[in-house]
């Protein structure tokens, strides 16, 4: 084999060796970059859950305060460690307790906020359906079965638990007849026979 | 269920009206700390004198780490407090300690000047100390006990009534922890 020949073979090896060595540098340099614009988007995402301990009301990220802007910095420095931004915010939380916390977590007392409105919500819905039921039901009623039910020279009209005479059927109770009412016909049809 | 229905509506309001009564009852000013009972986070910094101070060496039973500027004026309202503690607690083993809080040394050099006091300062770049105690602004004091947790953190000026209580519980706390071994 001529020492051109073997050359001719060690090139694709070298080659990959070459490939194998410069991959992980390559690879790192790509990593950084990215993390560098990666990095200033999570900060801005974390600052922008943290209060301002000086503003109060603004988040880390709009505030121009000092402190609000050393924050930041720290978001920063902690993102570029390694730390993930979960970790970013526990150390806050750490520091100054759940206040800090635009957003506050879902759990223990904290889940009053999130369920409350949803409850009031749904048990406002459904008074309002229920309402609206009995609305609709009490139109029905007044608009034809309410005079069937007093007979004429029939029993008394019953009157219901809110206090209205027989005219007046109430939501829900008309075309029913009372047991009073039903022996009463029922002997009417007897007596016809 | 009637007659409970006619008083649900009147009834529903109550737990809303309790929890504004609630709110009214809160000082909006009290802040809260998750710091509080904590070890005392450490800190190497350099002291306006130009040395290297560490918490961890600090030699003291009880330690009134106090967050400052010369820009805040409530600081000058309680630096007479400082003052006054450096010198009464002087043999009891107490060390005032300041934190210099977003300042130019100049200006906290100009302070101590004007204003006396000759406890240590740290400078604190970056506000990274601060943060590490859970700082919203200056004055905010912090006691640390013999063992350098945080015992007390006081927000807004110090008053002499209030340095006095911590820093004496704080001495009582060391005594009988130190008596104990003795006395059993």
């Amino acid at each position: 084999m001529s020492l051109e020949g073997r050359k001719g073979r060690r090139a694709p090896l070298l080659l990959g060796l070459l490939f194998l060595a410069s991959t992980p540098h390559a690879a790192g340099a790509a990593a950084q970059e990215l993390s560098a614009a990666e990095l200033d988007q999570r900060t801005a995402e974390v600052a922008a859950e943290l209060r301002c301990p000086v503003c109060r009301n603004q988040s880390v990220l709009e505030s121009s305060s000092g402190l609000a802007r050393e924050m930041q910095s720290v978001i920063r420095d902690r993102l570029a460690a390694g730390e993930s931004p979960e970790d970013v915010r526990e150390y806050f939380v750490g520091r100054y307790g759940d206040w800090i916390l635009l957003k506050p977590e879902p759990k223990g007392i904290n889940l009053l906020v999130y369920l409350l409105p949803a409850v009031a919500l749904l048990g406002g819905a459904g008074l309002l359906v229920r309402q609206i039921r009995r609305w609709t039901g009490a139109t029905t009623a007044s608009g034809g079965t309410a005079e069937s039910v007093v007979i004429p020279g029939g029993p008394a009209p019953v009157e219901d638990a809110a206090g209205r005479d027989g005219d007046q059927p109430a939501a829900g109770t008309a075309g029913s007849l009372s047991k009073e009412e039903e022996d009463w016909i029922r002997r009417q049809m007897e007596s016809v026979h | 269920m009637r007659r409970f229905r006619r008083w649900l509506i009147p009834i529903l309001p109550i737990p809303v009206l309790a929890l504004l009564a609630f709110g009214l009852t809160r000082d909006v000013q009290v802040l809260p700390s998750a710091i509080v009972g904590e070890a005392a986070p450490s800190f190497r910094l350099e002291t306006m004198s130009g040395d290297t101070l560490s918490l961890a060496e600090v030699e003291a039973r009880v330690v009134v780490l106090n967050f400052w500027a010369s820009w805040c004026i409530p600081c000058r309202q309680e630096h007479p407090v400082l003052t006054r503690a450096t010198e009464v607690y002087k043999e009891r083993d107490v060390r005032v300690l300041g934190v210099l809080y977003q300042d130019s040394q100049d200006g906290a050099e100009r302070f101590m000047r004007r204003f006396g006091g000759g406890w240590n300062t740290v400078l604190d770049p970056g506000s990274r100390t601060a943060i590490d105690f859970g700082v919203y602004g200056v004055p905010e004091t912090f006691f640390l006990d013999a063992e350098r947790r945080i015992a007390y953190k006081h927000i807004g000026p110090l008053t002499w009534d209030v340095l006095q209580t911590k820093v004496d519980s704080l001495l009582a706390l060391t005594e009988t922890a130190l008596g104990a071994p003795d006395e059993s």
